[in-house]
């Protein structure tokens, strides 16, 4: 397939953004597009970008494009698919470039496709060959690499991974004109309401920072007679964890699962519950300082790691603990 | 040219192919081999005795390439034990004898095997199973790899990544006993029609560090009897290694009757024994796993050429169970299918018509020499091989190690009774001290076993009705014994009664769940790729 020809730049590369300050990696899709031979555009869209098109204008490309709405002042896929396809529309570049960005993912897949193209994800390398333009990409977790070759009228749109370009190799020192792209997109249309940047979400509980726990196991029987651990665990000013199969069942959230496949602790306290003591739940717990075991079993194993074992009916025993704490 | 299974058959294939092959054109064909554990050579379990023919025939000079083959067999002893005594058998019979061949780890072999392979030019994607075969209308044209990233619920992940279509001129099974790739073809072309049906057994084996000078390096121990009643098939083996490292293992034929019986029990029985306790005491066990074997021999073997495709080693049931040994013939299959597949490729024609060159090779070649003459076991003995001496034994002998008389017409499946009266005919839980001794749970942690836990089951029960209704009170759940890692578990369920839990990140990927439940309702799929064991010396 020889270069998409097209009466504008044949490439076009979209910047990434937020609150006005450019994502450095769309430095290196520049790079990308500058490695393909043609001409460049670079575009930019947002409100209060002047500053971010103004850094892209020192790349040595044609052209930095200038997308400003009200509507596009906060991240939207629906306000950012309008806005690029309209600029698509008019530039009628042969490919769009991306940076592969979480940003990237969320809108991309819908632009193309409102564009009637298609989408080629993730590439990690692009060279142009007598056939044409073919892209490398990752498969099998990197171990293979595919070529692609996009077909059809375009135009094309690929993503490319981070860090597959440098950053640095974006060649500099032209003095690119700077223009301002009329798109205006319809506030109306968009579906989506922004919200406060995701952060991501601290994990609820952090078990291995915790100074005691108190795990329960399948002796407990049913999720109903789980606040009487809880119970416990508040007297004690614990956290609550437990053995696999309370996890597993649901009762408890994976994060709170002990042992080889959960989390590996070392409280000053660890109560366990109706737990038999499997090697694969000592191995996350044996380094308590102080553990405490309460079972019915007088040969469960949790007894060989425990510095305190209480024989019993946990049904008995723990209200009476919860007792004579309240005391 | 694709490869299915990175064992002894896959990987024998695998260099056969990139070594002495040049494809149409004059260069070596493309080829790739797809395998579920996440490094080469970490689902492999074996005994292992090595007959080196194969090795010698696949890469002449093994020797100085460094193969960790290493410890020729030194004695060789087969005893018939009582539940106190041992009996040695004064002579060994002739297809026992274990003279030129040598005392391995498989998993160290097909590590360094792959090795091989790839500096031969072949890439080896480990950590990817495949998950279905591709058709053309009746053709097979490739693989679909699992898809990746998908929790419990069947919902996808943060890590998402499809399956990925792999298309061949040829694809190659060499996906061990009970493959599943293998199993889905053979029902589809009904390959084994007309063919004896395939009978199992499984292995559970541990690694040991003993104290110095309890058996030389080199030494072989089979024995028969205790604790398997008469008229059960099985038997145990220990094999030394340098340094003090011993292979203990015990073989169990899945076509016993009692559903009570537990595999991993009587292999804990056969520690108890004074022979073997005698050897284990002071030692430290460091390594467990199991895995089943096909042991139905010649008759049981299905057509192993399809339009596109070819099965070889376990995954056809190319196992010598007389000898207990497997991998040279896994070897020999692979030789056999990389240099019909090759013919195949040049002449541009992978139809079955042109890939049935591979079983003339095979009927041509050492495996028929093998395996025929002991197509039906109980002759060859009737026909002199065993001493006079034994004769009197025989009765006690038909039963045990490796000799199944007569062959076995049904699925061992099939042999399983019902349970009668109260309990089964299984003796009482053996004692578990954690020494010589272990659950079925502690055992598995020495699996190094891993799955990411949040991911489907891939143990795929179709009615789990059955199991809380028919299967309770006409067997008594037996999958929750003959699962050497406990991972059917029946549990309380809520509103009363039981409910079958499925531990499927227990799994050892043995096999055996899929070849013994009664109702044949549990299918073994692969996991997310890289799950399952990690071998280790085994
Ligand atoms: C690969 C793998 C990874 C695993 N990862 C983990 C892991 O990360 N964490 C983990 O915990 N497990 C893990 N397991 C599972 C582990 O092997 C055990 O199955 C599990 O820990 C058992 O949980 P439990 O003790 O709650 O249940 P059980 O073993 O069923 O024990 C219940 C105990 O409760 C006692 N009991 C019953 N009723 C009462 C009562 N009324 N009062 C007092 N006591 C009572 C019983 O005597 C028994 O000892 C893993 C297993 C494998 C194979
Ligand atoms: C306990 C025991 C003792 C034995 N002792 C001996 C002995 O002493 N001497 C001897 O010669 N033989 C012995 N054998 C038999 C021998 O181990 C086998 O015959 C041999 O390993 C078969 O080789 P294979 O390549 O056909 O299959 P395997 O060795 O089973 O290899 C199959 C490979 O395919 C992979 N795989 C399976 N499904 C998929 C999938 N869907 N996608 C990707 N990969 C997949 C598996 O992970 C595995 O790595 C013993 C077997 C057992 C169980
Ligand atoms: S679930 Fe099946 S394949 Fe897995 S360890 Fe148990 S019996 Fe073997």
């Amino acid at each position: 397939m020889p270069m998409p020809s097209s009466d504008r730049a044949p490439v076009l590369v979209i910047a990434e953004q937020r609150a006005g300050n450019l994502n450095p990696v769309t430095w290196e899709t520049v790079a990308a597009a500058q490695a393909l031979g043609g001409a460049v555009a670079v575009a930019v869209a947002g409100t209060g970008i002047a500053g971010a098109a103004a850094e892209l204008a020192a790349a040595d490309v044609a052209e930095v494009l200038v997308l400003e709405d009200p509507a596009l002042e906060s991240y939207t896929p629906d306000g950012h698919i309008a806005a690029l396809a309209s600029l698509v529309e008019q530039e009628r570049p042969g490919l769009v470039l991306f940076p592969h960005t979480y940003q990237t993912r969320d809108y991309a897949p819908a632009l193309a496709n409102r564009l009637g193209g298609v989408l080629i994800p993730d590439c990690v390398g692009a060279e142009v060959r007598d056939a044409g333009l073919v892209l490398l990409r990752p498969m099998f977790q990197g171990k293979f690499v595919a070529e692609v070759a996009p077909a059809g009228p375009g135009p094309h749109c690929i993503s490319f991974q981070i860090g597959a370009w440098r950053a640095d190799a974006a060649a500099r020192g032209g003095a690119a004109a700077t223009r301002t792209v009329p798109v205006s997109v319809d506030g109306s249309t968009i579906r989506q309401r922004p919200e406060a940047p995701f952060q991501e979400a601290k994990q609820a509980v952090d078990l291995t920072q915790a100074e005691r726990i108190v795990a329960v196991g399948r002796g407990i029987k049913g999720q109903e007679h789980l606040p009487l651990v809880q119970e416990l665990a508040r007297a004690l000013g614990a956290e609550v964890a437990a053995s696999r199969p309370i996890c597993d069942s649901g009762w408890l959230p994976m994060d709170r699962q002990i042992g080889s496949s959960g989390q590996t602790v070392s409280p000053k306290l660890y109560v366990a519950l109706g737990i038999s003591g499997a090697i694969q739940h000592l191995v996350g717990m044996k380094g308590s300082r102080t553990i405490v075991a309460v079972n019915k079993d007088a040969d469960a194993p949790i007894f060989e790691v425990a510095d305190y074992g209480i024989v019993g009916d946990l049904f008995e025993v723990v209200p009476a603990l919860v007792a004579a704490l309240g005391e | 040219m694709l490869i299915v299974g990175g064992g002894p058959a896959g990987l024998a294939a695998a260099y056969r192919l990139a070594t002495r092959h040049r494809g149409p054109g004059g260069d070596p064909p493309v080829v790739a081999v797809l395998e579920k554990s996440r490094e080469a050579g970490a689902h492999m379990l074996s005994g292992a005795v090595l007959d080196p023919s194969a090795l010698t025939d696949l890469m002449p000079d093994w020797r100085s390439r460094g193969a960790p083959v290493e410890v020729p067999v030194t004695e060789d002893r087969i005893y018939f034990l009582t539940e106190r005594r041992r009996i040695p058998f004064p002579v060994t019979p002739p297809p026992l004898r274990n003279h030129g061949n040598y005392v391995i780890s498989l998993n160290r072999l097909v590590r360094w095997l792959a090795g091989q392979v790839e500096a031969a030019g072949v890439d080896i994607f480990a950590g990817f199973a495949g998950a279905e075969l591709l058709y053309e209308g009746d053709r097979v044209v490739g693989v679909r790899t699992g898809d990746r990233g998908i929790d419990r619920e069947g919902n996808r992940k943060a890590t998402f990544e499809p399956g990925v279509d792999i298309r061949a001129q040829v694809t190659v099974l060499a996906d061990g006993v009970r493959g599943n790739l293998t199993k889905s073809l053979v029902e589809r072309f009904r390959l084994d029609g007309g063919r004896l049906p395939q009978v199992y057994a499984v292995g559970i084996k541990e690694l040991w560090d003993v104290p110095a000078g309890r058996l030389p390096a080199g030494a072989v121990i089979h024995t028969l009897g205790y604790p398997l009643p008469h008229e059960q098939f099985g038997g145990g083996f220990l094999y030394a290694l340098p340094d003090g490292a011993l292979s203990v293992g015990f073989v169990a034929g899945l076509d016993y009757r009692d559903p009570g019986f537990d595999p991993h029990s009587a292999f804990q029985r056969f520690k108890r024994h004074p022979l073997v306790a005698g050897l284990l005491a002071g030692g430290e066990m460091v390594r467990y796993g199991a895995k089943a074997l096909p042991e139905g021999g010649w008759h049981a073997i299905p057509r192993c050429h399809v339009d596109g495709a070819l099965i070889v080693g376990d995954a056809a049931g190319f196992l010598n169970s007389m000898r207990l040994k497997g991998i040279h013939l896994a070897m020999q299959s692979g030789i056999a299918a990389a240099d019909a597949a090759l013919d195949a490729l040049e002449a541009w024609d992978t139809s079955a018509e042109r890939l049935a060159r591979y079983a003339a090779l095979v009927e041509s070649g050492p495996i028929r020499r093998e395996l025929h003459p002991v197509r039906n076991v109980h002759q060859a003995f009737a026909g002199g091989l065993l001493p006079g001496l034994l004769y009197s034994g025989l009765s006690l002998v038909t039963g045990g190690w490796w000799i199944r008389d007569p062959m076995p017409a049904h699925p061992g499946h099939q042999r399983m009774q019902h349970v009668r009266g109260e309990r089964s005919a299984a003796p009482d839980a053996v004692p578990v001290d954690r020494r010589l001794t272990f659950d079925k749970l502690t055992n598995v942690h020495y699996s190094g076993t891993r799955h990411d836990e949040d991911q489907p089951s891939h143990l795929l029960v179709q009615d789990t009705d059955v199991c809380r209704t028919r299967c309770r009170e006409e067997y008594g759940n037996p999958c929750t014994r003959f699962c050497p890692a406990a991972v059917y578990e029946m549990v309380d369920a809520r509103g009363g009664g039981k409910r079958l839990q499925i531990n499927a990140s227990n799994c050892v990927h043995c096999k055996t769940c899929d070849i013994m439940d009664p109702y044949q309702i549990i299918d073994w799929v692969p996991p997310e790729g890289g799950g399952g064991p990690r071998y280790e010396g085994m």
